[in-house]
């Protein structure tokens, strides 16, 4: 067996997942693009799925030369697009199930 | 190998100015960003225009490229001067996430110093080039049935020249899209560095039964419609076997029963089964059943559409 992380990530541990230094990931926490469970830095948490996060941030501010508050507004956006497009497929799928058995 | 037609893959005529080739490829790459669109291609044609940007926004590299497609670009299959010596070749330099994947024809004519430019690694810039391996992203297929309980599967997959096979734990209630993440397994790191992490991404495979709705299954249950009228008890699947159910009198299609704590464990805690009723009418009739409907049809005063005579 790998080693295998599913467990909270520290600070020093996400600058590493992620190859950022601190003074970034905390510009990232300030606009709430992530949020760090726990009060002080010393005792911050991140999930696995911050990782993600993250590096979609870093590639966005990159790519698209967008700021941080502009990166927060695109992945809240792009969350909800996505949860929409989740949504929307469940009920065509549900919908096909429903109409083939009439339809043919 | 293939030319490439900067200009044309940005839309843009050679006489543009800077201005307007920024604008050409921001709209592009909004377009397409990977993060962003829902194109099939999109990473590719992505690529394409921050190559042709890279080279045409800088002033230098636009100038030799001019050159070369003045020399080159009417042929199909084309090969640099042979006195061309790449611009960065003697520039060293380490390597950058994002510009790593460039064409041939870029690192033909560029080398492979110019590429640390404008990349991701710019974060790094100031400490020295030990650089972590890249991370590794990967689909994993899970079977509705896998996610009921903490299993362990083996993947194999082909990295920095080796087959590899690892066993995953993959945690009870793994939802759609949820990555795993095995540290260190990704990409190896140069210098000291360590190596970057492996993360796979979890597909899970379409049940031909049943729907997945957040932590909730969906079975939709054909009815005949006298089991719909009259009720009655039937065996439906679930992930954990068949159970029973049963179908009270004057079911409607589209009604949902819910089956408690037949659907999908989730960190939200245990999801249920709906039942969805779907009533179909046989394909074909015998005589004796279309008596039968006739005499309903006599005997019962029911007007399915009442409600469309009141609100005319």
């Amino acid at each position: 067996m790998s080693q295998q992380n599913t467990s909270p990530l520290s600070l020093t541990e996400l600058c590493l997942a992620t190859n950022l230094p601190s003074e970034i990931l905390i510009e990232i926490i300030e606009e709430g693009i992530i949020e760090p469970i726990g009060n002080n830095p010393n005792e911050w948490q991140f999930s696995i799925h911050t990782i993600t996060i993250v590096q979609k941030a870093t590639r966005l501010h990159h790519d698209l030369d967008i700021n941080w508050p502009g990166i927060a507004l695109s992945i809240s956006l792009l969350e909800e697009l996505e949860q929409l497009r989740t949504e929307n497929h469940m009920l065509k799928k549900r919908l096909q199930r429903f109409s083939a058995i009439n339809d043919d | 190998m293939e030319f490439k037609d900067y200009y044309h893959i940005l839309g843009v005529t050679p006489e543009v100015d800077k201005k307007e080739l920024k604008t050409a490829y921001r709209k592009l790459a909004r377009k397409y960003h990977p993060d962003v669109s829902n194109h099939s291609n999109a990473e590719e044609k992505f690529k394409e225009a921050s190559e042709a940007y890279e080279v045409l926004k800088d002033p230098e590299k636009r100038a030799e490229y001019d050159a070369l497609r003045k020399y080159g670009s009417r042929g199909d299959n084309f090969t640099p001067p042979p006195d061309w010596e790449p611009a960065g070749a003697h520039g060293g330099g380490h390597h950058s996430q994002s510009s790593e994947e460039f064409s041939e024809f870029f690192s033909n004519i560029f080398g492979d110093g110019f590429r640390n430019s404008g990349s991701r690694s710019q974060f790094n810039s100031g400490q020295n080039f030990q650089q972590r391996g890249r991370d590794v992203e990967m689909d994993m297929a899970i079977f509705l049935e896998e996610t009921l309980a903490e299993t362990s599967k083996p993947i194999s997959y082909h990295l920095n020249g080796e087959d590899k096979t690892l066993r995953v734990k993959i945690p009870a209630g793994i939802t759609d899209g949820e990555k795993i993440r095995l540290k260190n397994q990704g990409e190896a790191g140069h210098g000291n560095a360590p190596n970057g992490d492996l993360y796979l991404r979890i597909k899970l495979v379409p049940h031909p039964i049943f729907d997945v709705e957040y932590q909730n299954l969906i079975i939709t249950v054909p009815l005949a419609p006298w089991e719909a009228a009259l009720g009655t008890k039937i065996k439906i699947p679930t992930l954990q076997g068949k159970i029973q159910l049963t179908v009270p009198p004057n079911s409607q299609s589209g009604q949902r029963l819910r089956i408690r704590g037949r659907g999908l464990k989730s960190k939200k805690g245990q999801g249920d089964l709906y039942a969805v009723f779907n009533v179909i009418m046989p394909k074909t009739m015998p005589d004796s059943t279309t008596q039968h409907w006739k005499k309903l049809a006599e005997e019962i005063d029911f007007d399915p559409r009442a409600e469309w005579s009141t609100s005319s």
